[in-house]
């Protein structure tokens, strides 16, 4: 049994670039209004941060850590525990809920696959954006997280969400045509997160040091590398993911 | 005749393991300082060295089967994982044993841990995956582009390495004399990491060309304190008194003295020689890679042949109903 056809996929050859971006920001707009009207996602995820934030505030706070170094590295870890574990009860909807509602198909031939990633990427970003907001918020406020450079804590929490937006977004994908679909999210997305939370954990808690810039640039440049690796294999890969 | 071949292949590849078997005991002098518990590396660091290769035959044969499209692909893909998950468990498990006799710890997650750790954790997700998917097409191509995807993110391990490289008990360090390991260079009264140690120069004595540092060193967790006294004779250029850590085979070395900045280039060493620098050690050493190289190939094709075998029953039972 031959599972594909030998003749090329149907379709114009490579759609312009320009059609592309339309088409994927057409994919965006659509699931941001869908997400806007449901809130499913956003609403799991922040409810999941809050709900970490305030477990750690009332764990840690009786003990008033003092502010050390290894104060802020466990400051990070957890900031970044709670990042991490919202994002992934949230990031797979995106493609789970198009397989739940069945409306693939009607995807399938409205845009071109690498439109789709687009689109679901900006999603995955735009919604980590807020959430990284509202957790980091929580934690200054809640877990008495001081920022000692509020310009390179921003940046690593931006930088560290792309990097979780650009590795799952393209596992989300998978994971929506397999059975047990959130749990095997985490068991996929995990292992590949490993390098780049080390790093945006030990970057993070440098930022919380008043040193500026220039200490964090290393770890920036890394996170900035890992995301765009993973962003283009996910870009060359998705093609096979869409027609499987 | 092929199959002549491969029964001779089979073979010689049972008879070349078993004789690296009794040369891990015969053949290799034993360490001096790490007992018999130093063996172990003849087996573990060709595991080690077959699953990354595993990894990468995996990866491989995912390309291309979203290339080509032919199952025979997947199945090497399939293949080449689960031997390689099986040669992991190995490394790990005997890095784990040399780890505790030698070092006193399981895990401490230094960088090679932690890369053998996130390569177990692809391998067991990419059986997941597969697991969690019923239809064999769909499931080729959603594990094949999750193999190649990993293998896309497991380089990033090696910029992650020197960062926590603090950590590191591994040989590039203690092992092999006079490698990669710099040692730190500290004042009188300064604090400095060795391997997980905390060392910190509590001063320098100096009586004729023998300049005697006392050292405090302190355990991970700052569960105990030692105060070491590694010597260095200026004449010779040498070190002479070389202490154990505490609870270690390792010692403490004073590599360099410099008397007018009142510091002192400490180093963490293996005792004895170095390791590789024994020609029967060295050779064992090879062929066991070679060995072990050998013995993926075979389980490769064979599981891949398995494989093939279930998948054309599978096909003839499909076509009869």
């Amino acid at each position: 049994m031959s599972v594909r056809s030998e003749q090329p996929v149907a379709g114009p050859a490579v759609p312009a670039l320009r059609t592309i971006l339309v088409a994927a920001w057409a994919v965006f707009v659509k699931d941001l209004r869908t997400e806007l009207r449901t809130r499913y996602a956003l609403n799991a995820m922040v409810l999941f941060a809050a709900c970490t934030a305030v477990m750690v505030s009332i764990g840690t706070t009786f003990i008033g850590l003092r502010r050390s170094e290894e104060a802020l590295l466990i400051q990070a870890s957890l900031l970044w525990v709670a990042l991490l574990f919202a994002a992934i009860t949230g990031l797979s909807r995106g493609f789970v809920h198009e397989e739940e509602t069945r409306t693939l198909a009607a995807l399938r031939l409205a845009a071109p696959p690498a439109a789709v990633y687009l689109g679901k990427f900006l999603l995955n970003l735009a919604l980590l954006a807020v959430l990284g907001l509202i957790t980091s918020v929580l934690f200054i406020i809640l877990v008495r997280v001081q920022v000692g450079s509020p310009l390179a804590f921003l940046l690593m929490i931006a930088a560290g969400s792309l990097c979780l937006a650009a590795a799952t977004t393209i596992l989300a994908a998978i994971i929506a045509r397999a059975s047990f679909k959130s749990a095997l999210f985490a068991v996929l997305a995990f292992p590949l997160l490993v390098p780049p939370l080390i790093i945006a954990i030990q970057g993070t808690a440098v930022s919380l040091d008043n040193a500026g810039l220039d200490p964090v640039r290393g770890a920036l440049q890394f996170l900035v590398a890992y995301s765009v690796a993973t962003f283009v294999t996910s870009l060359m890969l998705f093609r096979f993911v869409w027609e499987a | 005749m092929a199959e002549r071949l491969g029964q001779i292949g089979k073979l010689l590849i049972g008879i070349w393991i078993a004789g690296i078997a009794i040369a891990m005991f015969l053949v290799i002098p034993q360490y001096e300082g790490l007992g018999n518990a130093g063996r172990i590396v003849i087996m573990h660091v060709p595991t080690a060295w077959v699953s990354v290769l595993a990894f990468a035959v995996s990866a491989v044969f995912s390309a291309l089967y979203l290339w080509r499209g032919r199952p025979v692909y997947d199945h090497y893909a399939l293949a080449a994982a689960e031997s390689g998950f099986l040669f992991t468990a190995l490394a790990t498990v005997t890095g784990m044993i040399f780890s505790q006799v030698v070092w006193g710890i399981y895990w401490n997650w230094d960088p090679r841990q932690t890369s053998i750790f996130v390569l177990l954790l692809i391998y067991a997700a990419l059986f997941a995956l597969r697991s969690a998917i019923d239809q064999p097409a769909r499931r080729r191509q959603l594990s094949a582009v999750y193999s190649l995807f990993a293998f896309v993110t497991v380089p990033f391990l090696i910029f992650v390495a020197p960062r926590i490289a603090d950590s590191t008990l591994h040989p590039n360090c203690a092992f092999i004399q006079g490698s990669a390991c710099d040692g730190v260079t500290l004042e009188v009264g300064k604090i400095g990491l060795l391997g997980d140690r905390k060392v910190q120069l509590l001063g320098l004595e100096r009586q004729g060309d023998i300049i005697t540092a006392a050292v405090k060193v302190s355990e991970p967790g700052l569960s105990s304190e030692t105060i070491l006294r590694p010597s260095y004779d200026l004449a010779a250029g040498d070190m002479v008194a070389r202490p154990e850590f505490p609870g270690l085979r390792y010692q403490l070395g004073l590599e360099a003295v410099d008397l007018t900045a009142n510091s002192a280039l400490l180093n963490i060493e293996a005792p004895g020689t170095g390791l590789l620098e024994n020609q029967r050690t060295l050779v064992t050493f090879l062929a066991a890679i070679i060995g072990f190289t050998a013995l993926f190939v075979w389980l490769l094709t064979l599981r891949a042949t398995l494989l093939d075998v279930q998948w054309a029953l599978a096909q003839r039972e499909g076509s009869r109903l």
